[in-house]
């Protein structure tokens, strides 16, 4: 993380109370250490009263104040990418969760009142909103089947040798076929294509097409049964 | 979505940054959803009446604790609900319609061991039930809509919690109203009624009630046009 980003962290921790209810310093978090390191940060003048800063400059968006919505949107970006860091390993996912907070507070910025501290009430809409993308994220997990080796090499020539020589028997196989069942068998089973498509590339009825298949598939069947005896 | 760095994103929201009103306090925004159930109640009875049997059910006190248990457990759901659509409020909040709706049910079972007995073979009358039905729908679709526009911007935040107490709330002012209107033959009658609205509305609210939410959040929330 950029340094600017570890000061700018450094300094909305200290100012919430919130983190007690997430300390930082939990031994799972490999980052804990390094961020306790940053104890001073260059600008002093926010770690005094920051939350009460952040409540402010949010009294001032909901009035309209675009440049003060601005300060607040950037000030805590940091921060809640260290919330969601907790919970998304990926550097994709935890932006997608940062956005989604900002969203969230962008559209139920109405909901905020200044008399109360702004800190446990972003907190809650963060935890909230990444919350229930971890869920989302498990759902599709149940549904997803992870790639295999065989998945990953299937496309390449090189890593299907093994299936090579019954591909070339069956090429062979099909050359040896009359004209109209080479077509049939080429255009359905091999470019898999549809019925009707094949009979508008083929120029020929479906009715024939399927006759053309089905002989091809028996003439196959005989052939490569003839050549493995 | 067509934003997809952070700071981008920032600044088309500070684009759309259009002066906001503040929400008013969950105590009062409550208060208004109460008087507007109120108001719903007083023009549903006069459009159909007072029961005719008021007087004398009132001394009853199974039935007047009963009532007034369903009211309370409807107010005090209206403000838990309303509370908990805040996002840094207490979870507790969602204990306070317990005591009254835990009196209201045990009304209802009290009443159930000890009247059932008293449905005769002309204890059900269907039109009766009917109109009942027609005050039902009267009083728990406006109400419905009311709660769920006001907290339409819980729909992000904490959408179950609010639906089931949302729900429960206008379930419990509707089995209020259908009590002081409908004067039924068998007092089971109001007992089943008394359980059917609330399972019908608090099951409706727990199953459609989250994706309402969100439909209304879409349509109406003014930061998100």
């Amino acid at each position: 993380m950029a340094p600017v980003g570890v000061t700018t962290l450094a300094n909305s921790f200290d100012d919430f109370e919130a983190f007690k209810a997430f300390p930082m310093s939990s031994g799972n978090n490999p980052r804990s250490a390094q961020l306790t390191l940053v104890t001073k940060a260059p600008d002093d003048s926010r770690k005094a009263n920051g939350g009460l800063i952040w409540s402010k400059l949010m009294a001032r968006a909901q009035d309209g104040d675009r440049q003060a919505y601005r300060t607040l949107l950037q000030d805590m970006t940091p921060y809640l990418r260290s919330l969601a860091a907790r919970c998304f390993k990926q550097p994709g996912d935890i932006e997608d969760a940062v956005q989604d907070v900002l969203l969230t507070i962008h559209m139920v910025r109405h909901a905020y009142d200044p008399k109360r501290p702004f800190g446990p009430w972003l907190v809650a809409i963060a935890n909230r909103r990444i919350i229930d993308r971890l869920r989302r994220e498990t759902r599709h997990k149940a549904h997803e089947i992870a790639l295999s080796r065989e998945h990953e090499t299937f496309p390449d020539p090189m890593t299907n040798l093994k299936e090579a020589p019954e591909e070339a028997a069956l090429n062979e196989a099909i050359e040896r076929l009359p004209a109209e069942q080479r077509q049939a068998v080429r255009l359905l089973k091999l470019k898999e294509l549809s019925l009707k498509e094949a009979a508008l590339v083929s120029g020929r009825s479906i009715a024939a097409l399927k006759v053309s298949t089905h002989r091809a598939i028996k003439s196959l069947r005989s052939i490569l049964k003839h050549q493995s005896e | 979505m067509t934003v997809t760095n952070t700071p981008d994103l920032i600044e088309t929201l500070v684009e759309c940054a259009t002066p906001v009103r503040r929400l008013r306090p969950p105590l009062m925004r409550a208060g208004l959803w109460l008087a507007f159930a109120a108001l719903i109640l007083v023009l549903v009875a006069i459009a159909h009446g007072l029961r005719s049997d008021l007087a004398i059910q009132m001394q009853r006190p199974l039935f007047l604790v009963g009532m007034m248990a369903a009211l309370a457990t409807g107010i005090l759901a209206a403000i838990a609900s309303f509370q908990i659509s805040l996002p840094d409020s207490s979870r507790w909040w969602l204990l306070l319609p317990v005591p009254p709706l835990a009196l209201w049910v045990s009304t209802i079972g009290y009443g159930c061991l000890t009247d059932w007995v008293s449905i005769g073979p002309d204890g059900v009358h269907m039109d009766e039930a009917l109109r009942c039905l027609a005050t039902l729908l009267m009083t728990s679709v406006p109400l419905s809509i009311a709660i769920l526009l006001m907290l339409r911007y819980a729909a992000l935040l904490r959408p179950t919690e609010v639906c089931v107490t949302g729900g429960l709330a206008v379930a419990a002012m509707t089995a209020f109203a259908l009590s002081l209107l409908h004067d039924l033959d068998a007092t089971i009658m109001i007992l089943v009624w008394n359980l059917a609205v609330a399972a019908l509305i608090a099951g409706l609210a727990s199953l459609f009630g989250r994706s309402m939410l969100t439909w209304i959040a879409m349509r109406f929330t003014p930061t998100a046009r």
